[in-house]
């Protein structure tokens, strides 16, 4: 229930910010929403299984999915070099304003 | 084994082609046509078993054999048929064409004729649905290409013959689809002998109009006849070959592959019976008001298949008797035709009959081979074509279908026979005898060379000999009828066959001929009338253009350069679809385990707070902080998810992303731009509903099940089939190091991507960026100003980098691994760049480009080392003794980490000195005011 209201409220603001005209809000948008997508995939392995999935910590809580968790950990150094992609693009031509003014 | 031989061959003589062209010029004809004629030879020896009842030679190897698709080949009797002419004529068309041009290179004619041959080829041996389809898409490629060939007027000519076969190339990719999911199989023998086209007429219809659509569109008839005159831009070999023996030849042959399966069909036979003589008429009448010889010829093609598909719409064993003979009739007469017309225009520089004329005289072996062809073509005994086209009234006057048909084809028929015989003579004596004309042009045109005219001779004489002795043709032609039909075929051909009706349609369309050029003085009164009222090539343009404004007109909505207008759409689509979903969707179970802790209020909090002041505030910076916090109360959500690993990359990402964003917003203004409150009322009421069904879908979607099976085989097998205890890294660089490759390779090319283009929009250089701060302020002097931050830095960054070797080793077994390495490497470098005092000394001097190609080369080795175990990246173990006692456990998987580690340094890199540091005149200028003495400091100040 907490993951998906924080997944909401990532979104919520995520598309706020990508709807607006300035590119660098577009680009924090999208930090924003990757961050919601990453959460989502971890809410796909199951919350109720939270322990760490290293094998030689002992046995205590049940050990969470490791599989979303090794997508999550590309999918966030590809978020991040798309990132600094877009930034780079906001950082060309004058201000970063994304429409002309009509 | 032949059958693979020659598609081998085939390719082998096309690459051959391509090597030899470049130095042979135009005599590369001459070795590509002694090779097609060893392999007609090849295919010929094989006709007697054939015609004596021998079984049909069958090849196959797998293709895709996971789909049942192989490459099935099979030669019966029609397929051999077809493939004697395929690569006969073109060995002839290729040694014409070793003298027709003018010298000079010709790589792109001679290979694509030789691939042209080999898709031919392999079109009439396949016995594989979608083997056929290919090489039916190959010849159209060729054509467009080899009519493309001739230059800037010729193009439109060739797109429009590629859109129109491509089109027919569409219907029958259906065809395939619906055969293939129907009867299970692609082979194309078991296909037609299946019992659906009897039980199940609907289908065996559907199937039938989308063949027919394709060998329409192939063999140029009426409505999509147009092509093939417009298809005249080619040069005249290419048409030559176009018109006999390929391409339009590949509908013909199909219609006769598929005459098995439609025999009994009705809109099959009527459909190709009045189409096929509609075409036959139209187009003899157009060829007979052409001046010009090839366009001429090209019509008579036109009307010519028109004969055949309508003889193979019959479908009884005469008719594809008839059908079959007059291929071949149609292949010897109409390659002699345009290789003649080729000689005229060679000899005279024109083919327009006002300026020709009285070329007999001086081109008596010209004049004697195209007067054979033209005999044979109008059905003019004892010439092969006579006999042929006896056949085809014979066949057409005993159609089954429909009663009222037969009398009908019988008139049509005559009337095009009739009409052929007008062009005929029109082509002939306009020609060779006619008037003179006084043109100094065509004065004295000298007779060709015999290496030229081999080839014309040969098809020439081969319809006289043929049809003097044609009842040798029997046995073939029962064979090739026997295999279209998979019926009994008893053929007779012969010159006299006794008073018959089809003797009687021959006499009348010999003796209508004479009258209608006696009328019409050869056509010469046809072509001045205006005729016809439109051209297919304009409705075809007409057409074109109102389906492209249609595009146009569809894709205007997203014409504009404002992201908002395209990002809007999936977000706006996610909502509809929630919506949806909400109201008409499936149920759901329980979740299947508690969903919530106290403490994981804590991030929920945090995100909530940050991201409610990160959309209202103006300030970039602050907006920045406040995303950043977002991201670290994420980490936090991932350390509460038990995710030790994804949060410290989060961590180290969000600091680095900080970094990297603070060095553009100094390029940027300080505050966003004003959203107009209608837009924030817009934007919000998009973003709020997005957000409740993104919410709402991760609630009721995810958690209801246990533990995936996944995760189990991997909790269970990691320590055992890897070596490692931390499963993340263990998915990360064994189980899934494919897709971590992939990955690397994209963060490669974000770095290259972020040099690229600052490098191209010159942006290098930033100006007028410098704190507003007075040289008097204590903050002006760099130097001093940092020099807190450096102190730590200098303790700090060694053990940066200390430690993120340390968390590449452990990787395997405890939290860290190459990401994470790669990013605490990055911080050590962000940190000795923020903490330096001026941009000479920022700089960090180091190939970062060759460092992100080491990486991913480094993990590309690694992964080819796998092979010595079998396969691409699987990690090889050893356990290293240690000095000490004990045992090291090495495996490449550290190795593939190590090329990660690279990579995600490389393009920390690449970011923070591309995006941070300052090149070009701007800073320099800056530089100019700060006093002397700073600015010696500074020089060697920094990272000492």
């Amino acid at each position: 229930m907490t993951l998906a209201i924080t997944i909401g409220v990532l979104t919520a603001g995520a598309v706020y910010l990508i709807l607006q005209r300035g590119m660098v809000r577009i680009v924090l948008g999208f930090v924003l929403l990757s961050h919601a997508v990453n959460l989502l995939l971890m809410s796909a392995g199951g919350v109720f299984h939270r322990g760490e999935p290293l094998l030689d910590r002992g046995v205590g809580e049940p050990l969470a999915d490791p599989l979303p968790q090794a997508f999550v950990l590309t999918a966030i150094v590809i978020a991040f070099s798309i990132t600094i992609y877009m930034l780079t693009l906001a950082a060309t031509g004058k201000g970063d304003d994304t429409e002309d003014d009509s | 084994m032949l059958l693979l031989l020659l598609l081998a061959l085939l390719t082998v003589i096309t690459v051959f082609s391509f090597v030899i062209a470049r130095f042979a010029g135009r005599a590369t004809g001459w070795p590509l046509a002694a090779m097609l004629a060893l392999l007609t030879l090849l295919v010929l020896v094989r006709g007697p078993d054939l015609w004596n009842g021998g079984p049909a030679l069958e090849a196959s190897v797998p293709w895709m054999p996971s789909l049942g698709v192989g490459l099935n080949l099979r030669m019966d009797g029609l397929a051999w048929l077809f493939c004697v002419l395929v690569l006969g004529v073109g060995a002839l068309v290729m040694a014409y064409s070793a003298r027709y041009f003018p010298p000079g290179r010709r790589t792109g004619f001679y290979t694509l004729m030789s691939a042209f041959a080999l898709a031919m080829t392999g079109l009439v041996l396949a016995d594989d649905l979608v083997l056929l389809f290919v090489f039916w898409e190959l010849t159209t490629i060729c054509s467009f290409y080899l009519i493309g060939l001739s230059g800037p007027a010729a193009a439109r000519p060739a797109v429009r013959t590629f859109l129109l076969t491509a089109l027919g190339g569409l219907a029958l990719l259906a065809a395939v689809v619906l055969l293939w999911v129907r009867t299970g199989t692609t082979r194309i023998s078991v296909i037609l002998d299946d019992p659906t086209w009897t039980q199940d007429t609907g289908f065996a219809t559907l199937v039938a109009a989308l063949v027919v659509v394709a060998v329409f569109t192939k063999s140029a008839q009426f409505p999509f006849h147009y092509w093939l005159p417009d298809a005249m831009a080619a040069s005249t070999p290419v048409s030559a070959y176009l018109h006999a023996a390929a391409m339009v030849k590949a509908g013909v042959y199909l219609a006769m592959r598929f005459s098995p399966a439609f025999a009994d069909n009705a809109f099959w036979g009527t459909t190709l019976i009045v189409f096929g003589l509609t075409t036959a008429l139209i187009g003899a009448l157009f060829a007979l008001r052409r001046h010009d010889l090839k366009e001429l010829t090209a019509y008579s093609t036109v009307s010519q298949l028109g004969f055949l598909i309508a003889v193979i719409g019959v479908g009884t064993p005469q008719a594809l008797i008839a059908a079959a003979a007059h291929t071949l009739a149609h292949a010897l007469f109409k390659v002699t035709l345009f290789m003649a017309v080729g000689v005229i225009d060679n000899r005279t520089g024109t083919r327009d009959l006002r300026r020709l004329g009285g070329l007999a005289r001086t081109m008596p072996v010209t004049a004697a081979v195209t007067a054979l062809a033209a005999l044979s073509m109008a059905g003019v005994p004892p010439l092969l074509g006579f006999v042929s086209k006896e056949n085809v009234f014979e066949a057409l006057l005993h159609t089954t279908h429909q009663p009222w048909i037969g009398p009908f084809a019988a008139i049509a028929a005559v009337l095009a026979a009739a009409l052929t015989v007008a062009y005929s003579f029109r082509f002939v004596y306009g020609t060779f005898w006619g008037a003179q004309r006084r043109d100094p042009a065509t004065e004295r045109p000298r007779e060709a060379g015999a290496l030229l005219l081999f080839a014309p001779v040969v098809t020439a004489s081969a319809g006289l000999i043929l049809g003097l002795s044609v009842p040798l043709l029997d046995p073939m032609i029962e064979r090739a009828a026997a295999d279209a039909t998979h019926a009994d075929a008893e053929a007779h051909l012969a010159l006299w066959h006794g008073l018959n009706p089809a003797l009687g349609m021959s006499a009348l369309a010999l003796i209508l001929g004479a009258l209608l050029i006696r009328v019409s003085s050869a056509g010469e009164r046809l072509a001045e009338r205006r005729f016809p009222p439109v051209r297919g090539t304009a409705v075809f343009e007409r057409i074109h253009s109102v389906v492209i404004a249609l595009g146009v007109r569809v894709g205007d909505p997203t014409r504009t350069d404002a992201p908002t207008r395209h990002l809007a759409v999936p977000f706006v689509l996610i909502i509809v679809f929630a919506s949806v979903m909400a109201v008409v969707g499936p149920g759901h179970g329980p979740p299947a385990g508690p969903t919530s802790r106290a403490l994981d209020w804590l991030p929920l909090v945090l995100i909530t707070a940050a991201v409610l002041t990160a959309v209202v505030t103006r300030s970039r910076m602050a907006a920045l902080a406040l995303i950043g916090l977002s991201g670290f109360a994420t980490a936090v959500w991932f350390v509460f998810l038990g995710a030790i690993d994804v949060a410290l990359t989060q961590l180290l990402v969000e600091i680095l992303t900080v970094v990297v964003a603070v060095l553009v917003l100094r390029r940027l203004p300080t505050e966003f731009h004003r959203a107009r409150p209608s837009r924030a009322v817009a934007t919000a009421a998009i973003a709020i509903p997005a957000g409740v069904a993104a919410g709402a879908g991760a609630y009721f979607l995810t958690g209801r099940r246990e533990p995936s099976a996944v995760s189990e085989h991997l909790l269970e097998n990691a320590v055992q089939d890897t070596g490692g205890t931390n499963v993340v890294n263990t998915v990360l660089v064994d189980y899934r190091a494919l897709d971590t490759l992939g990955e690397l390779t994209v963060l490669g090319v974000a770095g290259l991507i972020i040099i690229a283009v600052l490098h191209s929009a010159g942006l290098t250089a930033m100006g007028g960026t410098r704190p507003s701060a007075s040289h008097t302020n204590p903050i002006w002097d760099a130097d001093d100003n940092t020099v807190i931050m450096r102190t730590v830095a200098r303790v700090l960054i060694p053990l940066l980098m200390v430690w993120s070797v340390y968390l590449l080793m452990r990787g395997h077994n405890a939290p860290g691994g190459g990401f994470i390495a790669g990013l605490v490497g990055g911080s050590a470098f962000a940190l000795a760049y923020l903490s330096a005092s001026s941009a000479s000394v920022a700089r960090i001097r180091l190939a970062y480009p060759a460092i992100i190609a080491a990486g991913i080369l480094v993990a590309l080795v690694c992964g080819l080392l796998g092979f010595a175990d079998g396969s691409f990246l699987r990690p090889l173990h050893a356990d290293i003794a240690l000095p000490w006692g004990g045992h090291y456990h090495f495996t490449t998987a550290l190795v593939f980490d190590v090329g990660v580690y690279l990579t995600v340094v490389g393009v920390m890199l690449t970011a923070l000195n591309q995006l941070g540091l300052p090149k070009g005149p701007g800073p320099e200028a800056d530089e100019q005011d700060v006093p002397e003495s700073i600015r010696h400091e500074s020089a060697t100040g920094g990272t000492r």
